[in-house]
């Protein structure tokens, strides 16, 4: 057991206290002057049982069920134990008695008092009684011989007595200690103690160290004392400790600063084995606090209040359009809860006539009974809960997890090797933490990926990619103020990189009122040399690495412009032979920006050779343009996704991302598809689609996503020489000049498009005017308006209205046509007819996937 | 300028909000706003503030000053000093005003803050009356006056000028009665 003290709290009010353990040492009894008697539990119980005793209480003495006060009325009272029942009164005084104390085998009591008598009554028959005289000041400490022989007394005369109980005599006195003429005045109240069983030895503190004495010879053994021992007043506090632990072991010579907490310890002095840890839910804090959270997540927060006027739970939701919040009496007891933007989930333990209950209120059910209540089989508890995205699952104390269904059919059922810890569910990922060796302290997982907190407040992050092993990614201690200081994590966040936590000043968990305020931490790799920009650069890549394999692609980026910084261009080219063919061209473009010539040149042969060897294995043309589609999708992703990159390196990837055509090397395929099942939204890719635009408005100013911006495809060119061969180099006039002619047309043949268009017109406008000749022009032209407003509603003013009246498509194709009309222009901007870009649609509409295909077919019902 | 036009431009003042509602980021002439999260605490001016708390859109985190013993030592302070002492936003009476008047469920012990706040504004301007009247009578040319909010100067600024002019009228009047009586008796 280590020597660690526990934080100091408050039991009475201020003035003199006294403090004694129950035989069996599972409480802490303590009396204070405002005249209760507490029971503490342990030193973190919240709600001690009090004892009123009188208006003062001096002393307090407890033994075999007995529990004996010193009042103000100057009497010692007996008590019973625990129930707090007076018992009668043992004996009396002129004034107030300042210690009592037991024997060993609890039969009597010894008392002192401030009228200088020293009293020993028989706990049974009170009016055997024996009483001792000769101190001529208030009796400070007693202190019984194990053997009940003598006894020891300490005054404020400055001396310190040993009596002969049966003679009534005293046997020595020493004058040890400092005059004073009261209790209150006296610098210490010096407690004395004997060796415990053999009584060999008594200890008095004196000043600032402590005396041992023999017994019978009554000489001075030795003393004990310690440099760290500054002030008398400390010494009395810390005299129990000290003797306990010098006489348990007989040992002289060493001394131990232990504090209080720990004076009576046990006798087994080897480590011992941490008691297994009970399972927890994530985000909620203890469950003995009558306020408490029983989960605080990202969606909302669920109270429980329970005290003699409540008992009920409180739901409230972060985002109130998820739901509103709710009450609920709770009257099952429930302890355990969980909450999703699907439903909530409670459970409560098992008692006596009642099953554990595991009980769901799925408010995002679309029928009318939106709560459900499963029983578990008899003596099998809930111990942990978690909501997925459909599913609830439930750890029961028989080893078992139970897998439900959201609308609560049962579905699978397995055993887990040990007792659970704790759950955490996202999506379709159950992550279930159980005993084996390892204890893990508190765990919370709001991400896709796991991640967990222990008691020590470090957060780490599993990393999949390095053979899953966990990585630190934030110390919270580090971001304390004070010592005693803890962060509540109550969630975790990839996308802006965010530790959402909770600062508790003084405390681990934080109250429930006033209502405490959420502060963000960012992550942090403790690397080594983080205040140089090299570690700073390493950091930032390394947890990038970590943080998404999808950013990936953005994090060379930041390790080409980390070598740049640095000036170490050798090491440039090293990196840039590990990149992409994309990667590498926007490292030539910030090389070239940075007037890193030779640099820029390297890297633009190094991007000529891997583009070369890209040509190779670019089979089918069309295959990779739909690729490039969804890349398009994904660059506006990773744009998306990673703020913390430079803006500068942003600007690139729009621009990149634009005037791309086919370039780009086919391993990243499988990667890019990956960001599409991440985003949860592979069939409707308009919603990334216009993510990207955003992101793009606010760097560029308000550019259409879907547009071609000439301008920028031509530098690209002159950069990248594979795309000297392409034929969009030389049709880029051709185009322009058909977009001109058409937009003619166009202005002549619908007038009504013309006065909402201001002048600087976007291409999207143009490239609209590309249908406008078609034959079968109603339906379709129709289907190109209906896209702008769509475009519109993601960066407003740019686009013009242009719609004249809706008109809803019929098929999914004819959807997906129109969704993405604007790539295959974009990608053959040479396509004039109408029965081009059908016949180009039809194609990539048929590569995409069953699924996908049914998805559009269903949208256009 | 009147009392509105200060209070207008106290509403430019960032404060921490945590909305209940989820917005992408909002862009204004003034700025960057956002993005919002439901439970995040998010900075926005004071006016979206208030006009989200009057919708029941947000919570709002009172500033760090906005706490009783801190305004309690800092009240004392202001007793203590002679001198004005600095104030914890320059727009305090403002920010404590609109968040009291309407986001007081926000704020624990709002009663006392504004108690605080005004026994604080009260000796501030006690102290603005006192150095205006001892610079009025020992006839001073100039006075420095540091820490002064500009609702605390614009509370006397217009009057004193004003009476300054008038007292300056009064006492060049007063020096040369003869003249002015001269010439009016043309």
């Amino acid at each position: 057991m280590p020597a660690t003290q526990k934080p100091v709290r408050y039991g009475h009010t201020e003035g003199h206290t006294d403090v004694c353990f129950d035989d069996s040492g599972s409480c802490i009894v303590t009396c204070g002057s405002d005249g209760d008697v507490r029971i503490w539990e342990d030193l973190d119980d919240d709600d001690p049982k009090s004892i009123n005793v009188g208006e003062k209480a001096y002393s307090c003495a407890l033994k075999n069920g007995k529990l004996v006060t010193a009042v103000s009325n100057n009497t010692v009272q007996v008590h019973t134990f625990p129930e707090g029942v007076p018992d009668g009164i043992l004996t009396r005084f002129t004034t107030n008695a300042n210690h009592v104390i037991f024997n060993g085998d609890g039969t009597k009591i010894a008392a002192g008092s401030s009228d200088f008598l020293v009293k020993i009554v028989d706990v049974v028959d009170c009016s055997q009684q024996k009483t001792f005289r000769g101190h001529d000041a208030p009796v400070l400490s007693l202190s019984f011989d194990p053997k009940d022989i003598f006894l020891a007394s300490a005054s404020c005369d400055g001396s310190v007595r040993v009596w002969h109980i049966p003679d009534q005599t005293c046997a020595i006195s020493w004058p040890l200690l400092q005059k004073c003429n009261d209790v209150v005045n006296a610098k210490s109240i010096c407690r004395l103690a004997w060796q415990p069983k053999s009584g060999k030895l008594l200890a008095i503190p004196v000043e600032k160290s402590v005396k041992l004495y023999r017994r019978e010879t009554w000489s001075n053994q030795f003393d004990l004392s310690d440099s760290f021992i500054s002030q008398e007043k400390n010494v009395t506090m810390l005299k129990t400790g000290l003797l306990k632990e010098e006489e348990e072991d007989d040992q002289a010579g060493s001394s131990h600063n232990l504090p209080l907490v720990t004076s009576q310890r046990p006798f087994y002095d080897g480590p011992m084995p941490t008691p297994r840890q009970k399972p927890f839910q994530s985000g909620s804090t203890p469950l003995h606090l009558t306020h408490r959270f029983m989960v605080w997540n990202s969606i909302g927060i669920i109270r429980c209040y329970n005290d003699e006027q409540d008992n009920a739970i409180d739901v409230e939701f972060h985002d109130t359009s998820i739901h509103h919040a709710t009450h609920l009496s709770n009257s099952l007891n429930y302890t355990v809860a969980d909450l999703s933007h699907e439903a909530i989930l409670l459970a409560s333990e098992s008692t006596d006539e009642l099953a554990s209950k595991l009980h769901c209120l799925h408010f995002s059910s679309w029928d009318s009974s939106k709560e459900w209540m499963v029983d578990m089989p008899q003596h099998e508890d809930i111990e942990a809960i978690c909501l997925g995205q459909g599913w609830a699952a439930a750890a029961t104390s028989a080893l078992l997890l139970r897998l439900f269904s959201i609308g609560g059919v049962q579905k699978e059922i397995f055993s887990l090797p040990g007792p659970v810890v704790s759950m955490a569910g996202h999506g379709e990922q159950l992550l279930i933490v159980f005993h084996r060796g390892r204890i893990f302290s508190q765990f919370y997982n709001l991400t896709s990926t796991p991640c967990y907190v222990d008691s020590e407040g470090c957060v780490r992050m599993l990393n999949r990619a390095f053979g899953n092993t966990w990585t630190p990614v934030c110390n919270t201690r580090e971001h304390c103020k004070g010592k005693s200081d803890h962060y509540w994590v109550v969630g975790i966040h990839e996308h802006p990189q965010q530790l959402r936590c909770i600062p508790c000043k003084g405390s681990r968990f934080p109250p429930t009122l006033p209502r405490p305020a959420v502060a963000i931490l960012s992550f942090k790799l403790p690397y080594c040399q983080i205040a140089t920009e090299k570690g700073q650069m390493e950091e930032q890549f390394w947890r990038s690495v970590i943080f998404h394999n999808h950013l990936d692609y953005l994090a060379k980026n930041g390790y080409e412009y980390l070598s740049c910084k640095l000036e170490r261009e050798f090491r440039c080219v090293e990196l840039a032979e590990l990149m992409t063919q994309h990667a590498v061209n926007l490292a030539v473009k910030y090389a070239s920006r940075s007037r890193k010539l030779i640099l820029a040149q390297k890297l633009s042969e190094l991007a000529v050779e891997k583009a070369s060897e890209l040509a190779a294995t670019q089979a089918e043309e069309e295959e990779v343009e739909e690729e490039d589609f969804r890349k398009k999708l994904s660059a506006g992703y990773s744009n998306a996704a990673t703020e913390w990159d430079q803006p500068r390196l942003r600007n690139q990837t729009e621009e990149d991302t634009e005037s791309r055509k086919e370039a780009d090397d086919t391993q990243k395929t499988p990667e890019l598809h990956e960001h599409g099942q991440n985003s949860g939204s592979t069939d409707t890719f308009d919603v990334p689609a216009i993510k990207s635009g955003a992101v793009t408005s606010s760097n560029q100013g308000r550019i259409n996503p879907f547009k071609v911006s000439a301008s920028s495809k031509e530098p690209a060119m002159s950069v990248n020489s594979t795309r000297s061969t392409n034929i969009l180099d030389t049709m880029n006039k051709s185009s322009k000049k058909s977009t001109a002619f058409n937009r003619a047309t166009n202005n002549e043949k619908s007038p009504v498009i013309k006065p909402l268009i201001p002048k600087p017109k976007s291409k999207q406008a143009s490239a609209a005017s590309f249908f406008q000749k078609r034959p079968c022009q109603v339906e379709k032209t129709e289907e190109v308006k209906e896209e702008n407003p769509k475009n519109a509603s993601s960066e407003a003013p740019v686009l013009c209205p242009q719609n004249v009246e809706n008109q809803r498509p019929k098929t999914g194709f004819q959807m997906w046509l129109e969704e993405n009309r604007s790539n295959i222009l974009s990608d053959n901007p040479d396509f004039s007819e109408e029965a081009d870009i059908i016949k180009e649609g039809m194609i990539r509409f048929r590569a995409l996937s069953t699924e996908e295909r049914k998805a559009w077919t269903n949208k256009a019902k | 300028m009147d009392a509105a036009e200060v209070e207008f431009l106290a509403e430019k003042e960032l404060v921490t909000i945590i909305p209940n509602f989820s917005l992408d980021k909002i862009y204004l002439i003034g700025g960057d706003l956002g993005p919002f999260n439901p439970g995040l605490p998010v900075d926005v001016p004071l006016w979206l503030a208030v006009n989200l708390k009057q919708r029941q859109k947000c919570r709002v985190l009172p500033p760090a000053w906005m706490d009783v013993e801190k305004l309690e030592q800092l009240r004392d302070h202001e007793r203590k000093e002679e001198t004005f002492t600095p104030v914890p936003s320059p727009y305090y009476m403002e920010l404590t005003k609109l968040l009291l008047n309407h986001a007081s469920d926000n704020i624990p012990k709002a009663d006392a803050i504004r108690t605080l706040i005004k026994d604080l504004w009260d000796t501030r301007m006690a102290k603005l009356r006192v150095s205006a009247d001892s610079f009025v009578q020992q006839q001073e040319a100039h006075a420095k006056l540091d820490n002064l909010t500009l609702m605390e100067i614009n509370t006397s600024g217009a009057f004193l000028t004003q009476a300054l002019n008038h007292m300056y009228k009064l006492r060049t009047n007063l020096l040369q009665p003869a003249e002015s009586a001269q010439s009016q008796d043309f």
